[in-house]
């Protein structure tokens, strides 16, 4: 058994062409990367090394906090928000809808597959005011609620609710599918016990659901954040980064400063800070859940 | 007591009949709402696909078209390109997702159920990068394919692809795994089997639905995938479906709307269909109790 | 057994075609390959050859290959291949929002392309100190067609780049002012076309009261904005304001710059742009006007395209012009135009040779005729022969163009990069009141002044 598990021909076999691949794609230019934060300046134009003042630079750059704290803002109501939705649209599926439970799952599940640039063409023309009203403004004015008819997207608040709608909407079928499937896992008898020992239904959300679908939301945690740390082409297609820089992202500041101002070694930083950033939050959620694990 | 004790659980299970029967009427409201959510931006994208771009300036958006237009889909399909950049999408996403399947049950098979040392460090590594944020890598990965001479080829998108679709596709697959039993594997290898029988004949089929969920997101992703054909390629042969539907967007913002929505019309069609026909085995898939993280 | 082999068989099939580099692309994949690889070297032996060899440039442009200067440079080199079969383009469409990014990756692997489109000003400055483009003006004197180039043209691309020289080619001789829709002037009561800043207003007013929309402006692409704020301080401070910021003897901050975006602001708080300026494109602005849902727009004379095509619902003649009004008390004049010369062309240093200057020798010189004879548009080369009959559009652009005595460059012509965005980015949460007029040029002030 361990000679067939331990065979190292096997193993090479199986993981040499994969991991050479990864890290030369993938691993390799991180690391160039993050030599580049210690340069300052465009590759092939004007390249000095500046060792770690990039980074100095960057904690007293106020453009960058500014970028830092959208993303942030970004990141907790978009994250909560797929992931609440996808709770309530789980439980949706498992207790509210009896028939066509596939064909409910399959419509909740288009907006998933839809390009980034579409998605964003159809929110543009949904909250539009000029030349005409938008699906939105006109509902507004059949319910005669004109006071709120306003330019969505024209506004750095309300711009950045409708990036949130909409990055939102394009999630809740994935994470609805996903917790689906462990809801569906929980044994019906759990759920029969807990009723007949008279708990009433937050209490069966509370003590039972949540502890038994920790893992999967754990899971989700990650994935969600993985998007949402990095998000980048959804506001691209949206706003571009405007009003002013209501909704840019860490990540679009980290493309402009690269591309746009040609401060290659200054926008690797920023890409390093945000790496730092992701595995931060892998660790976190990890340590969270372990610790959650332990008192359930 | 015990039977008023009784008597009062079977009121409550009384009651709780009484409840879940109201709940499906104000739930299928609310499902009913929740359906036209999801739903109406799709459909509102077809109709508009085919409006003429005059429709869309004067009437408003939730307007039905006037007449089909359908000369937006041959606008899409021809002067969009839709034709090349439908098939240079579907091969490459067609052909990196056989190599990310090989790959990633071949690796997730070695990272669990096989010993050997190094196997927790290479687990750390694969996963690491389902954090890495793709713009970071564009002026190496620009800079290495340029100087093997990879610049401009199929190859070098599906080697970005596939490098940068292992870690998520590892790490559900390795999740699936460790739910499949170690005596299965045992027994097996106790019958005769040798690894590469164990992997192909016992541990692939228990995968399918893991398998079938991998390609199913990987589809998705390499499909919608804008960056990296933008940067490394730039002969318009090679372009892909999300580069065409930049083509309707001239330098002073002109915007031919209705060729727009035909053209993601078109994207999208693919990926509803595929949707629409693996999506049992998929929710299946997700639903199978391994997804548990 | 067989499973090991199989498995055997499989991975190493994987494997070689990774390392081979063309097994899992079909065909095609294999041919760039090689071509790419010899490419650097046919170049390098190109330049020692007479022009007549197998030659392939390389077109980047921001134009899709029907359309405007893709269509018009396209056509050019379909003839030239006719004489020279062995002469072949390559062309590629990138969205003109990506363009500076993906020059700037190509930049930093040493593999622009021979011919692309680009902006000129400060992006053209970084590429010509990189020494990574072609003198023109001495490639055009080598040719003898140093003339091909209109002399106005040619001064302000040189001004564009603080007099470093001519590194380009122009796409296009603009002018900027206001189109209107005559009807719909007409309907307002308004006679005349304002001269003034103060009858501009007053003309507002008057098609407010009409009911009527009366500017439309793009600010979803946020350029079209900054371009108003330059119309009002060309007149108010003069037509080298903005040099004079830049050569540091004036500051954004000073009065009279904030008094410019004042008036702007105020502008749109009374309503004279409409709802939601922010949130519409140029191309719909453009639209609304030619529909008649709105007054006025202001726009370069590259909108002439539009005009002169037959979906122009306000007709052949249906749009009028006029130059941006003077302010009171302030030394700008009537003559004085807002002027640009577009995107502009440019050629990679590296890859430029014999056969390159030969390709380049035929078509612009033919350039500015075809222009002229196709579009009805102005693409800033000499006109040997100038259509019997223009447009009525073209014969505005034409007259304006005699007219025009001083000239001024676009609001953000002479800031670098940054301070760009930052004047684009910001002029939108000027417009829907979230930042005041000094707030907006000070954040501009501060990054001219490299905080």
């Amino acid at each position: 058994m361990e000679k067939v598990l331990g065979d190292k021909k096997a193993i090479a076999l199986f993981i040499v062409p994969p991991l050479l691949l990864f890290i030369g794609v993938v691993f390799i230019p991180i690391i160039w990367s993050i030599v580049y934060s210690l340069y300052s300046g465009m590759p092939g134009v004007k390249f000095d090394f500046v060792g770690l003042s990039n980074y100095t630079k960057m904690m007293q750059d106020k453009t960058f906090w500014q970028a830092f704290w959208m993303n942030m803002r970004y990141v907790g109501i978009v994250t909560s928000g797929q992931i609440l939705f996808g709770l309530l649209m789980a439980m949706i599926f498992q207790f509210a809808i009896k028939k066509y439970k596939v064909f409910v799952r399959t419509i909740v599940f288009f907006p998933v597959v839809l390009p980034s640039v579409a998605v964003a063409q159809l929110f543009s023309k949904m909250f539009e005011i000029t030349p005409s009203y938008g699906l939105i403004n006109a509902l507004l004015e059949v319910m005669g609620l004109t006071e709120l008819i306003q330019p969505w997207l024209g506004q750095g608040g309300t711009a950045f609710g409708v990036l949130c709608i909409m990055d939102i909407w394009t999630a809740i079928g994935f994470y609805a599918v996903i917790i689906y499937g462990a809801l569906v896992d929980i044994p019906g008898e759990v759920i029969e016990a807990a009723q007949i020992d008279g708990a009433n239904s937050f209490q069966l959300f509370r003590r039972i659901l949540i502890p038994l679908l920790k893992p999967i939301l754990t899971t989700c945690f990650i994935f969600s954040l993985s998007g949402t740390l990095k998000m980048f082409e959804s506001a691209t297609a949206l706003t571009k980064g405007g009003p002013g820089v209501a909704t840019r992202s860490l990540s679009m500041f980290m493309y402009n400063t690269s591309f746009t101002y040609s401060e290659y070694g200054y926008g690797s930083t920023v890409a390093v800070f945000i790496l730092i950033e992701c595995l931060v939050a892998t660790c976190l959620v990890g340590l969270i859940s372990k610790k959650l694990k332990g008192d359930v | 007591m015990e039977e008023i004790v009784r008597q009062q659980k079977i009121k409550i299970a009384h009651k709780r009949k009484i409840q879940s029967k109201t709940l499906p009427f104000i739930g299928k409201l609310g499902i009913a709402l929740i359906l036209l959510i999801e739903i109406y931006p799709i459909i509102w994208i077809i109709l508009s696909s085919f409006k003429s771009t005059q429709e869309f300036n004067m009437t408003p958006s939730y307007s039905l078209p006037t007449a089909i237009h359908l000369e937006n889909y041959v606008t899409a399909w021809k002067a969009g390109k839709m034709n090349i950049f439908f098939t240079n999408s579907a091969i490459n996403t067609l052909v990196s997702l056989i190599f990310i399947l090989a790959f990633s049950t071949m690796a997730s098979f070695a990272l669990t159920k096989m010993k050997w040392k190094g196997r927790d460090l290479v687990l750390k590594i694969f996963l690491s990068g389902i954090m890495i944020p793709t713009v970071i890598v564009l002026i190496p990965l620009f800079t290495v394919y340029k100087n093997v001479g990879l610049l401009n080829t199929r190859t070098a998108l599906i080697i970005s692809y596939v490098a940068f679709g292992l870690s998520l596709s590892i790490y559900l697959l390795s999740t699936y795994l460790k739910y499949i039993p170690d005596d299965l594997i045992e027994a097996a290898v106790i019958d005769g089997a040798n690894i590469y029988q164990v992997f192909l004949e016992i541990i692939l089929p228990l995968l399918k639905t893991g398998i079938v969920t991998v390609l199913v997101i990987q589809f998705f992703f390499k499909w919608n995938d804008l960056m990296f054909s933008m940067t490394f390629v730039s002969k318009t042969e090679l372009k892909t479906i999300q580069t065409g539907l930049l083509y309707f967007s001239d330098m002073y913002g002109n915007r031919n709307w209705g060729a727009i929505f035909a053209s993601i019309g078109i994207s999208v069609m693919p990926t509803l269909l595929l949707y629409g026909c693996l999506n049992k085995m998929v929710i299946e898939g997700m639903t199978s109790g391994a997804v548990k993280g | 057994m067989k499973s090991k082999l199989l498995m055997g068989a499989l991975s190493l099939a994987l494997c070689t075609s990774l390392l081979g580099g063309c097994g899992s692309g079909k065909g095609t994949a294999s041919e760039p390959t090689q071509k790419a690889a010899e490419a650097p070297k046919e170049t390098a032996k190109e330049a020692e050859k007479p022009a007549g060899e197998k030659k392939t440039i390389k077109f980047l442009s921001i134009w899709p290959e029907d359309k405007d200067n893709s269509k018009l440079i396209l056509e050019l080199t379909e003839e030239y291949k006719k004489e020279n079969p062995n002469f072949d383009m390559e062309f590629e469409y990138i969205a003109p929002d990506d363009l500076v990014s993906k020059i700037k990756v190509l930049l930093a692997s040493d593999d622009l392309p021979d011919v692309f489109a680009y902006e000129s000003g400060e992006p053209l400055a970084e590429l010509i100190d990189a020494g990574a483009v072609v003198d023109m003006e001495a490639a055009l004197q080598d040719l003898g067609i140093a003339d091909c180039v209109d002399e106005g043209a040619k001064s302000l691309l040189k001004t564009l780049v603080d007099g470093r020289g001519l590194y380009d080619l122009p796409l296009g001789l603009n002018i900027e002012g206001m189109w209107y829709n005559k009807a719909l002037f007409e309907k307002a009561g308004i006679a005349e076309a304002p001269k003034t800043w103060d009858e501009l207003e007053a003309a507002c007013d008057k098609l407010m009261a009409a009911g009527i929309q009366p500017i439309a402006g793009g600010g979803k692409d946020k350029w079209p904005l900054t371009r108003l704020l330059n119309a009002y301080i060309m007149r108010s401070i003069g037509v080298d304001a903005m040099l004079e910021v830049k050569q540091g003897k004036r500051k954004m901050t000073d009065p009279e710059f904030v008094k410019a975006a004042e008036v702007i602001q105020n502008m749109v708080k009374k309503g004279y742009f409409g709802q939601g300026v922010t949130t519409v494109d140029q191309g719909t602005a453009v639209s609304m006007v030619l529909n008649g849902q709105a007054a006025m727009h202001y726009n370069g004379s590259w909108v002439t395209e539009n005009l002169n095509s037959a979906d122009n619902a306000a007709g052949p003649e249906g749009i009028g012009y006029f130059n941006i009004p003077t302010v009171a008390g302030g030394p700008g004049k009537l003559d004085e135009y807002s002027m640009n010369c577009g995107n502009i062309l440019t050629f990679s240093s590296k890859k430029y040779d014999a056969a390159t200057a030969d390709w380049v020798k035929y078509v612009f010189t033919r350039m500015g005729d075809k222009a002229i004879t196709d579009y009805g548009a102005f693409k800033g080369f000499k006109i040997n022969n100038m259509p019997s009959s223009l447009t009525y559009y073209t014969n505005i652009v034409a007259d304006n163009l005699k007219a025009a005595k001083g000239s001024s460059l676009w609001f953000e012509g002479r800031f670098d990069a940054k301070t760009s965005k930052i004047a684009q980015d910001y002029v939108q949460t000027l417009f829907n009141g979230e930042i005041t007029p000094e707030e907006y040029m000070t954040a501009i002030q501060d990054s001219l002044d490299g905080k």
